[in-house]
């Protein structure tokens, strides 16, 4: 059975929407991100869940019950906050267990239940810890540890790898999906970061200002952006859109024109990703010329921002150590299958 | 060089302030202490003494001869109850003010200030007529209210502060893991917050513990606290400054004794905002 997001809105006090009519349904064992920059309201719609926060209108389903108006305690949800928020006055072993001292478990059974995910989570060795005594790795499997030990069915995280260095994210990341995977609950994964949608979840929901925009796998959200505005947020680095126009069957734009056929002349917005993008010889007939900008080396593969009058685009490709001199002519082929166009305006997607 | 000997120079001017200070304060305290040991003729004596041979006597004349013991009793009474009773009222309102937003929320908060900003005698009166009509006057009850009432704002303001410095996500958190809103209070935010909880309870009891003027005109002969109890030895027939500097005294005890203990978190308490984290 699922859980259903059924026209919620969220108005705060202050007048800011922070969701508009949300309607999202997702099933038990995903592991849902829901995804936006900041104020896109994807916090709210994870809070609103959780029921630390109360829709002004719509209903949130669980399994078919409504648990709009149930308190956090009675819906069943263990959740990781972004600070961790651990018990600072408690030790480690003290904060994994504090929901099933909640709950009356017999000592026992406690005690077990703790050391188990103590073991999976790696921090045994910490339990005799305080909160101020651990890094922030380990403070944050400590969080993870404590919203799960008591078995929810579901677990919220609000942006658990964000306060993480580089390094440590990426292992935490590797770390919950192995979890995600061991422990078969339902994951929903709150984040800024594209990269950490894409890896994580098997289903990414694109919020933006309060709505839905996008809500699919994560490789049909890379390879069919609902709109500009998703092409321009995922992918490493995003996708290049151009403003231009569509004549006779081909774009133009300023500083070159490709071929564009089947699409009705105006004004339209061809995207293509950077790592699509083929460097051609100069001897190429219908090539599209950008001159060098600035080359970042990415091993294995190089970066290279090129412009053309107003346009400007990345290329990503294998880092073949060739030279690319600032100013130099780049000699581009745009493959057909590659490119993506949106509506002018709207920036909706165009099939 | 000249660096090193300016510093100096400044420490040691420092210094002098300090002990300037230092002894400003703390000579009419030491003098008290001399003279509950003195005798009538060496208190009266039109030449300072410092030195002279000191007596107990005064001690058992008014604690036991005069009965003042009870006192005593009258003080720590009032003083405990009027501080259980501000935080139990005072903490719990002190997190609503922490967490949760209303309209006028601010306004109300300021009210809750203005309260302590008049003079006390201008309630004095109103507050005794409201205890004759009650029955209470008289009794420690009234005085114990009394405290309570102006106390109360000074809780509700300190321990604002404390709890906004814990993170609203401890309270989340505690309901995410099965609190109720009340249960996250009570078992998660107010441990936390004990350090505070302390100070602000050993500030509500001394001011309880020195409080004089709502004493002295709410109650006259049983309920008396110390304080009140001093007046009483201003006779027709002088001053009795032996026993009047013994029950000073005995009443400055608990409160030498409590600053020395929780000086640190008083500072803080009265600081917080001042310095963060």
């Amino acid at each position: 059975m699922a859980i259903v997001f059924d026209g919620v809105t969220k108005a705060f006090p202050d007048g800011t929407v922070a969701l508009q009519a949300l309607d999202l349904a997702f099933e038990p064992g995903e592991f849902l991100v829901l995804l936006g920059p900041s104020g896109s309201g994807k916090t709210t719609a994870c809070r609103l869940l959780a029921g630390l926060e109360r829709p002004t209108a719509g209903r949130i389903l669980v399994e078919g019950r409504d648990v709009t108006d149930l308190p956090p305690r009675l819906r069943g949800m263990g959740m990781v906050f972004q600070n961790y928020a651990l018990y600072s006055h408690k030790s480690v072993y003290e904060n994994i267990a504090y929901p099933l001292r909640i709950r009356k478990m017999p000592a026992a059974e406690l005690d077990r239940c703790v050391r188990a995910m103590a073991e999976l989570l790696e921090i045994t060795r910490y339990l005799d810890r305080r909160p101020s005594q651990l890094s922030g790795g380990q403070a944050q499997r400590v969080a993870v540890a404590r919203a799960l030990v008591w078995q929810p069915s579901l677990c919220l995280m609000d942006e658990p790898l964000s306060n993480l260095d580089a390094l440590l994210r990426l292992h935490m990341r590797t770390e919950l999906k192995r979890l995600h995977r061991e422990l078969k609950k339902t994951f929903v994964f709150v984040t800024h970061d594209q990269e950490e949608a894409m890896t994580l979840a098997t289903r990414v929901a694109v919020l933006r200002e309060g709505a839905l925009i996008q809500y699919d796998d994560p490789r049909e959200i890379y390879r069919r952006p609902a709109n500009r505005f998703i092409a321009e947020f995922i992918g490493r680095p995003a996708m290049n859109t151009f403003d231009g126009d569509v004549r006779g069957g081909v774009f133009h734009a300023s500083g070159f024109s490709c071929p564009l056929p089947g699409k009705p002349d105006g004004p339209i917005v061809l995207g293509i990703r950077p790592e699509q993008i083929q460097l051609v010889d100069a001897s190429a007939g219908d090539a599209i010329q950008f001159a060098v900008d600035v080359v970042e080396p990415v091993e294995p593969d190089v970066l290279i921002f090129a412009k053309s009058e107003a346009n400007a685009l990345i290329v990503r490709t294998v880092n073949d150590d060739r030279a690319y001199d600032p100013g130099q002519k780049l000699h581009l082929r745009f493959p057909p299958a590659a490119l993506h166009t949106f509506d002018a305006v709207s920036g909706a997607r165009l099939p | 060089m000249i660096d090193q000997s300016t510093s100096r120079a400044w420490k040691s001017f420092a210094w002098a302030v300090l002990l300037v200070a230092v002894v400003v304060a703390l000579t009419p305290y030491v003098w008290m202490v001399l003279a509950s040991f003195k005798n009538r003729v060496d208190l009266l004596s039109s030449v300072p003494k410092w030195v002279f041979t000191p007596t107990l006597s005064n001690y058992p004349a008014v604690f036991i001869d005069k009965e003042y013991w009870p006192l005593a009793i009258n003080s720590v009474l009032i003083s405990v109850s009027s501080t259980v009773l501000c935080i139990v009222i005072g903490a719990p309102a002190a997190y609503g003010f922490a967490r949760s937003d209303f309209p006028g929320k601010e306004d109300l908060f300021f009210f809750f200030l203005t309260t302590r900003m008049a003079p006390p005698i201008s309630i004095a009166v109103p507050l005794f007529l409201f205890f004759t009509s009650l029955g209470l006057i008289d009794t420690i009850y009234a005085v114990v209210i009394a405290h309570t009432s102006f106390n109360l704002s000074l809780v509700v303001w300190m321990m604002r502060g404390f709890f906004a410095e814990i993170p609203r996500e401890i309270d989340e958190a505690a309901m995410m893991d099965g609190r109720s809103r009340l249960g996250a209070f009570f078992f998660v935010v107010a441990p936390l917050a004990a350090p505070g909880i302390g100070a602000t309870a050993v500030l509500c009891f001394i001011l309880s513990w020195n409080e004089f003027l709502y004493a002295f005109i709410l109650v006259a002969f049983d309920g008396r606290p110390l304080t009140v109890g001093i007046p009483g030895l201003v006779t027709p027939h002088g001053t009795l400054w032996g026993q009047v500097a013994a029950v000073a005294i005995v009443a400055t005890l608990p409160i030498v004794l409590f600053t020395f203990l929780v000086q640190k978190q008083l500072v803080r308490g009265l600081t917080f905002g001042a310095v963060k984290g």
